[in-house]
């Protein structure tokens, strides 16, 4: 005898008394004694309605169903001496159940081809990688075509966003990994009495390559994702339709002012990097190497080309492409749901950092081979 | 008792008393600001009853829905549901009331079935085998197929999304159902079958309904009772005796050739 179930056998017959309160809140717990009736050695079971207080549509569809796997398993099974109000609920099941028959075969899993898969799925991601390239591609000579007042104003905003308020946090992190290379050269070089090379390795580093790499990495970081987010929601909320539909071309005054604004922005917010990890060099080459001031300028000036400062200069205004065409397209490829939303942000920013480095080897390996 | 011309009556009539009331709003205040949105409201609602709440914009039907949810901070009243206080954001009798909302709120990263399938899964520990079986009998009992169940909500129709939103909310077999605007964006045909089908489940299911809308056919088909939001107050009557109300904004509502037209269709 349990909390919700009295079984009582005469005869052939188990008679099943329900108490308590069958209700979605005991589901669970009804549920396991009513699996837990054994029928064996009776013909007929009858639910009996006993005491019974309150009832609801899962109550009674667990009895319906109890009811119907018993009557498949060849026993007789009934309903005795149920109010109306609860035989109501079991009626309003079999109503349904009439229109709609749940089928369990509806949720297994479909066999799955591995190898097929996994190449249908390569061959998927390529089809879609191409697809991107035109698309952006496509959207780039679109906007282009009828330039129009409105992107100019776009574009400086853009100009605004995400070059000239990423100032602060790219100047921090540049000066940061001034300091750190200054660091970490000098406890290197110091031992073969060669520390003033400390100033050679810090500016042409940053200068070649860590001034431009992390300003984009910030960038990446900061406007790739806000890209993204931006004309997703936009998308999500029909609000590029709304665009479309007035006549005014999305490419226009959302993909190509952001690609030209940070195009644009790059370039300078390179040069505040480079400037401030420099800074970050001097200051720890002054206070712990016992260099003066002018002894590390005439160092500098006489280490770096100018040609060191253009080849991580050239740099910006591509990966400032890359970021901003990766961010836009992510984001116009949002459809549907707010977790795809999130899935392409992420997506954007991973892949235009993972874009950028791949373009910095190759510009690397392409100005070592040039011989700049 | 006749209500007085232009006068709106906060205090519940004396006769509301031989009914059991499941919801039972006393003196609510809410102000936007310097605009006062409800005026120390009391509303009263009956076990089993389907009652339409109307009201000009800005007269904060919604305000009123959100505030029986706990959704909304109210400046002052009480709000009693089931013998439960609500307060602001804590939780209510969750298990016993079902929400639609107007825009469906199903969560756009699962299929319909898994949106149903979520609040049981998350208020007892049904067995999986189980619990998809019961919410698809919710699914099957809002008219929507097995595929329908397993799309996405972005991939349904309008109605469709309602009626999945609607299994959704009778997930945990509620004893309340709230809906907002429920036909508000379907055409005229799936609005009746929309109609027919909450009367139909209030019938079987001795759901208790409180549903805000502009629809003034659901209004005369459907509802036992309407509840009318004017100048912070509010007027509560049957279809029949509402339109006799004889505050301008009632009149000018019900006088409008669309509600007439609805009112005849209905009787």
């Amino acid at each position: 005898m349990g909390e919700f179930l009295t079984l009582e056998k005469t005869g052939d017959t188990l008679k099943v008394s329900l108490r308590n309160n069958w209700q979605f809140a005991n589901v669970a717990a009804f549920q396991s004694e009513l699996d837990a009736i054994d029928p064996s050695g009776c013909k007929e079971i009858d639910f009996v309605c006993g005491g019974l207080k309150e009832f609801d549509l899962s109550g009674a569809w667990s009895l319906y169903d109890k009811s119907l796997d018993l009557e498949e398993q060849g026993y007789k099974s009934d309903f005795l001496g149920f109010k109306e109000s609860h035989l109501k609920f079991v009626r309003h099941i079999i109503d349904v159940a009439a229109v709609n028959e749940y089928d369990p075969d509806f949720f297994k899993p479909v066999p799955r081809h591995l190898v097929r898969k996994q190449l249908e799925k390569i061959g998927a991601a390529a089809m879609r990688g191409f697809d991107s390239l035109g698309y952006i591609t496509e959207s780039i000579m679109d906007g282009c075509r009828n330039p129009s007042r409105l992107m100019v104003g776009e574009t400086l905003r853009q100009i605004h966003e995400t070059g000239f308020r990423a100032i602060p946090i790219v100047v921090v992190v540049t000066f940061l990994m001034g300091v750190v290379l200054a660091y970490q050269g000098a406890s290197q070089l110091v031992d073969f009495g060669a520390t003033i090379f400390v100033v050679d390795l810090v500016s042409t580093s940053i200068f070649r390559e860590l001034g431009v790499l992390l300003a984009a990495i910030m960038v990446a970081g900061r406007s790739g994702s806000a890209f993204a987010a931006a004309i997703g929601t936009m998308k999500l909320n029909e609000e590029i339709d709304a665009l479309r539909v007035m006549g005014l071309n999305p490419n226009q005054i959302l993909i190509l002012p952001r690609i030209l604004g940070l195009t644009i922005a790059m370039p300078f917010l390179t040069v505040f990097a480079n400037i401030s990890g420099l800074a970050g060099g001097a200051f720890i080459c002054i206070m712990t190497l016992d260099m003066s001031v002018v002894q590390f300028y005439q160092r500098v000036a006489g280490s770096v080309a100018m040609m060191d400062f253009w080849v991580g200069l050239i740099k910006a205004p591509f990966f400032a492409i890359l970021i901003a065409a990766t961010g836009t397209l992510r984001g116009m490829q949002v459809t549907g749901s707010a977790e795809e939303l999130g899935r392409l942000t992420t997506l954007a920013v991973v892949q235009s950092i993972f874009l950028i480095i791949i373009a910095d080897a190759f510009f690397t390996v392409l100005f070592n081979r040039m011989g700049v | 008792m006749a209500p007085q011309a232009n006068t709106v009556t906060s205090q519940p009539a004396a006769s509301e008393q031989q009914y059991d009331h499941i919801i039972q709003i006393r003196d609510l205040v809410n102000t936007f600001g310097k605009q006062l949105v409800h005026d120390k409201l009391c509303l009263d609602v009956r076990r089993d009853e389907i009652l339409g709440v109307v009201g000009g914009s800005g007269t904060g039907k919604s305000v009123l829905l959100r505030s029986i949810l706990g959704l909304h901070r109210t400046n002052d009243g009480t709000i009693t549901v089931l013998g439960h206080t609500i307060r602001y954001l804590q939780p209510g009798p969750f298990r016993q009331w079902g929400v639609l909302f107007q825009g469906g709120a199903l969560l756009s990263g699962l299929t319909v079935q898994e949106n149903v399938e979520l609040p049981i899964a998350l208020h007892s520990n049904m067995s999986r085998e189980n619990r998809r079986e019961l919410a698809c009998l919710k699914i099957f009992m809002t008219g929507l197929t097995l595929e329908a169940g397993a799309k996405y909500p972005n991939e349904l129709s309008g109605g469709m999304r309602k009626r999945a939103s609607l299994a959704r909310a009778l997930a945990l077999d509620p004893k309340i159902l709230f809906l907002d605007e429920p036909t508000a964006g379907l055409d005229p045909i799936a609005a009746t079958e929309f109609d027919n089908l909450i009367t139909y489940l209030q019938q079987n299911l001795d759901l208790t309904v409180v549903m805000v809308t502009h629809d003034v056919d659901s209004l005369f088909n459907i509802c036992d009772r309407i509840a009318v939001l004017i100048d912070g107050g509010i007027v509560v009557d049957t279809p029949q005796r509402i339109v006799h109300h004889p505050h301008p904004w009632v009149q000018s509502y019900f006088g409008d050739p669309r509600a007439a037209r609805a009112r005849e269709a209905a009787t």
